[in-house]
């Protein structure tokens, strides 16, 4: 979907006289325009990847803040250029962390984060949209940008023009966005629900996500922005601070989640679902968030009680123990491939083997679309019945996910990732200690 | 049928679309429906989380209750649920509100409005509204008015009005309330709810028919030699005497229900699976359909009336005595009908619609029958060879069934029936949902898809018309026969088919 411009030109204020500036303008009594009663969304926005690109002159696109195909292909040409694995996911952490020691400056590029909003996000009329634009230019002075704007009704009877919004964006170095942090408060009405979408790595600007993300405020973060470790753990510590938390890392298991469901939905085989004594998962490199929650769901779902964790070189093996007693090994492996997914530790492939005590084991085998998994493939399967299937690709980009999130709002979060979270922390924390 | 396993990986899997902030606002809130299926249909959504956290009821009716008092009442008629799942009750009832309303009181409509700025306020419901009447038919219009009177439907984009069936009483009664409801609102805020297409099964017709190649170039005249849609009660009028003596099995199941299952297994194959375009193919082909003889109706329609029966043990009374009907009532519980299709798929193709209550079996189906092969090569095993069969099941055990002649075991060249089978239970590791919980979301989100549109109601009805006047001008012609309670309907009705060589199905 194309982006959406704010339909005023933005009006450039110093940050202490933006809440005076909101104030006076929805102060028009008896004109019949009001803020919407909607929703708040929060917004940090770092996009330093797409910020460098630009830097270096391998974007000549205004920076977004928005996952575009032509960002995803002009990281794929750094990675080229820049000498790194090709291995390298493109919004991988990797990537702006290496640019970011590269010299050049290509001049001055449009920053529009925060102006340039998706249309499937505005059509839900946000009441007031905050974006905090960190700048690579750390010494940056703060900059507080403000445009209202009010849908465009469709037709002389329809009441859309009288729904207006707000959009702000404080951009700058991050520590001058952290000292202003003190305004968020007042500009966030307490009747309506907030979001705050944490763009970045988890784990990075602690600060200023603590100060951000404070319950009752709704958190929507991504788990394959950062590294393993503090991704995971940040995102099961918020769950059991009984906080509403969105993973879109989640969302992008959709569709491994349904094509595992899908080949146990048949009545004959659901009962092998209690005979499980063995699960592959291959992931894309070693970020290990997404292979981590598709292990931990399925262990959960089945009702398996972890026993170890133990981290090998490029994989880590856990043992489970089914509700029967029985062990189930579970490995997951890490595995580098020449023209990875955008975002790192995407899955590969996964293998499930089941031996019920009387019958053929049953071995099921997923694939993803758009990479081959041989490795999955082999063994012995002469003695098992197969069920083979290709996993299609998640359609839809990160704003399309944002906005399902924002859609359907719920103040506690999906209990079937609480219990996922909770338990891929727990198996990530079992194998480092197994490291240790 | 045995129970069988649920699978564990198809939890909280549904991609459904989760409905946005709202409120929906029932009027017959103290009612049978709300308690019986609104509630348990929106605790449901709750449940799967398909409601939005800024989600509100409120419930109104003329009882003086309270906010407290509707959830206190909807608790203990729920109480198996609400005892299963205590803490999602808990939250589900935070968002249950009450308001003493009488919908031709002015002044009553100023205060609702006011509740509902307040709701919205509380709630962050963001002023989109669902209006669900779910009160006496005779005051659909009278509710309607008053809803828009008070300003409450002038938002087109926001606002959303529900009624239930039925919609009018014949075909003059549904144009008149569909010029009163259309000057209320717009066609695309009104939803004309018919639970039978919140059914899995029914939506499946669709599906079956347009998402494979397989049937499609069989589903006409040149292949189908009949087609026969039943829906089969085994109990009887129950507590809904007053209104079903009003009724009878004509309006209170064919005109709607069966008469949607037709247009669904009849209809071409629309353009794009958008909500106009399905409506559009749905009108059509039920402005194409005639009654088999709509200048002596009685001669393609029989009506039955069911007297009494069971066994020693299970008594069943007769219409006539159940409570709070006329002892010598003419209304019929048991329908069947003639009908073809005036276009170029199905001229000459019968189809035999039948309902009734106090039947042999509960059962709602789609049967179509394939002409027999040209040329008969082979003996049957038992009896003559039967037609290929294609059985959609709408309930019970939801799924399909397709009848076929296969080679008898032997050394003998002689044919037998073999039916191939498809079960809704065994094929997916979860149940389907009951038909509210479908169309109480489509509705909140906005998708007309499975609701009836005004023309495509008044098709229905003035299909009927001709049975309907005949039933005022000449009742005599008209005789409701009496059938045994627990058997498959009156003996004419089996002499309706018999005429054309054809037997009813006695799955």
């Amino acid at each position: 979907m194309a982006p959406q411009f704010t339909l005023q030109a933005p009006l450039k204020l110093p940050p202490h006289a933006v809440t005076d500036h909101l104030t006076r303008l929805w102060e028009h009594p008896g004109e019949g325009y009001n803020g919407s009663a909607t929703f708040t969304l929060v917004v940090w926005e770092p996009a330093w990847l797409e910020q460098h690109l630009a830097r270096l002159g391998l974007l000549q696109d205004a920076v977004m803040g928005m996952q575009r195909p032509r960002l995803v292909d002009a990281a794929r040409r750094a990675i080229g250029a820049y000498g790194l694995p090709s291995a390298t996911a493109p919004l991988s952490s990797t990537l702006p962390q290496v640019l970011a020691t590269q010299p050049g400056d290509n001049g001055s590029f449009d920053d529009l984060r925060g102006q340039a909003i998706e249309t499937s996000i505005s059509e839900l009329q946000p009441h007031r949209m905050i974006t905090l634009a960190p700048t690579i230019d750390v010494e940056q002075p703060l900059d507080a940008l403000v445009a209202a704007y009010c849908s465009l009704p469709e037709d002389d009877n329809s009441p859309g023009g009288s729904v207006c919004g707000d959009v702000l964006v404080f951009r700058g170095g991050a520590a001058s966005i952290a000292t202003e942090l003190d305004l968020l408060p007042r500009l966030i009405p307490s009747q309506l629900p907030c979001w705050v979408l944490w763009e970045g790595a988890l784990g990075e600007h602690t600060d200023i996500f603590e100060r951000l993300a404070t319950a009752p405020r709704r958190l929507i973060v991504d788990t394959a922005l950062g590294e393993t470790e503090p991704s995971l753990r940040i995102l099961a510590q918020r769950i059991a601070a009984s906080q509403a938390v969105s993973d879109l890392n989640w969302y992008r298991l959709g569709g491994w989640r349904e094509s595992l469901a899908r080949a146990f939905d048949a009545q004959d085989r659901r009962a092998a679902l209690s005979h499980v004594v063995q699960v592959d998962i291959d992931v894309e490199g070693d970020q290990l968030c997404q292979g981590l929650l598709l292990a931990a769901w399925i262990a959960s779902r089945l009702q398996w009680s972890l026993h170890t964790g133990r981290r090998q070189r490029d994989s880590s093996v856990y043992r489970f123990q089914r509700p029967d007693g029985f062990k189930v090994d579970l490995r997951l492996v890490s595995v580098p491939v020449g023209f990875p997914k955008p975002h790192a530790g995407s899955i590969l492939g996964l293998r499930l083997l089941c031996r019920p005590p009387e019958g053929r084991e049953l071995c099921v085998v997923l694939c993803g679309e758009a990479s081959g998994c041989m490795r999955l493939e082999g063994g012995d399967i002469s003695s098992r019945t197969l069920v083979e299937e290709i996993v299609p690709l998640i359609d839809g980009s990160l704003e399309v996910q944002e906005t399902r999130v924002l859609a359907g709002g719920h103040d506690t979060t999906n209990p079937l990732l609480a219990t996922t979270a909770q338990l891929a922390h727990r198996m990530l924390t079992a194998a480092a200690a197994s490291q240790a | 049928m045995a129970a069988t396993l649920t699978n564990p990986l198809r939890v909280g899997l549904r991609q459904e679309r989760v409905i946005p902030p709202q409120c929906l606002i029932i009027f017959g809130a103290s009612g049978d429906l709300t308690h019986r299926k609104l509630i348990p249909a929106l605790f449901e959504l709750f449940l799967q989380r398909r409601l939005s956290s800024e989600f509100a009821v409120l419930g109104c009716a003329r009882r003086p209750w309270t906010d407290q008092v509707f959830r206190q009442t909807m608790a203990e008629r729920l109480q198996s649920t609400v005892t299963a799942h205590p803490q999602a009750w808990e939250q589900f009832s935070q968002g249950l509100f009450y308001e003493p309303v009488d919908l031709q009181q002015s002044e009553h409509l100023v205060r609702l409005a006011q509740r509902l700025e307040q709701v919205d306020r509380q709630r962050a419901t963001r002023g989109e509204r669902t209006f669900y009447l779910s009160v006496s038919p005779a005051y659909y219009g009278s509710g309607a008015r008053a809803l828009a009177g008070a300003g409450l439907l002038a938002d087109r984009q926001r606002s959303r009005l529900v009624i239930e069936k039925p919609f009018g009483t014949d075909y003059a009664s549904a144009q008149q309330l569909n010029r009163v409801v259309k000057s209320c609102g717009q066609e695309n805020q009104i939803f004309r709810i018919d639970h039978y297409l919140g059914k899995e099964t029914v939506q499946n017709i669709m599906v079956l028919r347009f998402a494979n190649s397989i049937f499609e170039p069989l589903w006409n005249r040149n292949h189908i030699s009949s087609v026969q849609i039943t829906a089969a009660e085994t109990v009887g009028v129950e507590q809904r005497a007053s209104y079903y003596e009003q009724s009878g099995a004509l309006k209170d199941m064919v005109q709607n229900h069966l008469t949607q299952m037709l247009a669904l297994t009849a209809m071409e194959p629309p353009g794009r699976f958008e909500p106009e375009s399905i409506r559009n193919e749905k009108a059509k082909v039920l402005q194409a359909a005639r009654l088999a003889s709509p200048e002596q109706p009685w001669t393609c329609c029989v009506r039955g009336q069911y007297g009494s029966g069971g066994t020693a043990e299970h008594p069943l009374a007769s219409y006539r005595h159940e409570p709070g009907v006329a002892p010598d009532s003419t209304t019929e519980t048991y329908v069947a009908i003639k009908l073809f299709i005036d276009n170029w798929r199905w001229q000459g193709v019968p189809f035999y619609l039948r309902t009734g209550k106090h039947l042999a079996k509960r059962l709602s189906e789609v049967a179509l029958t394939f002409r027999d092969a040209p040329v008969r090569l082979f003996d049957a095993a038992a009896g003559g060879v039967s037609a290929n069969q294609f059985v959609i099941r709408i309930q019970p055990d939801e799924g399909a069934t397709f009848r076929f002649e296969v080679k008898a075991p032997g050394s003998g060249m002689r044919s037998r029936p073999i039916s191939m089978d498809f079960s809704y239970d065994e094929s997916f590791g979860e149940p389907s949902d009951e038909g509210y919980v479908r169309l109480l979301a489509d509705t909140m989100l906005g998708d007309p898809t499975l609701f009836t549109r005004s023309d495509e109601v008044e098709a229905a009805w003035r299909l009927y018309t001709p049975i309907l006047e005949a039933l005022k001008q000449s009742p005599d012609k008209f005789p409701a026969h009496p059938y045994e309670a627990g058997t498959w309907g009156p003996a004419e009705s089996d002499e309706l088919l018999a005429r054309d060589g054809l037997l009813w199905r006695r799955p």
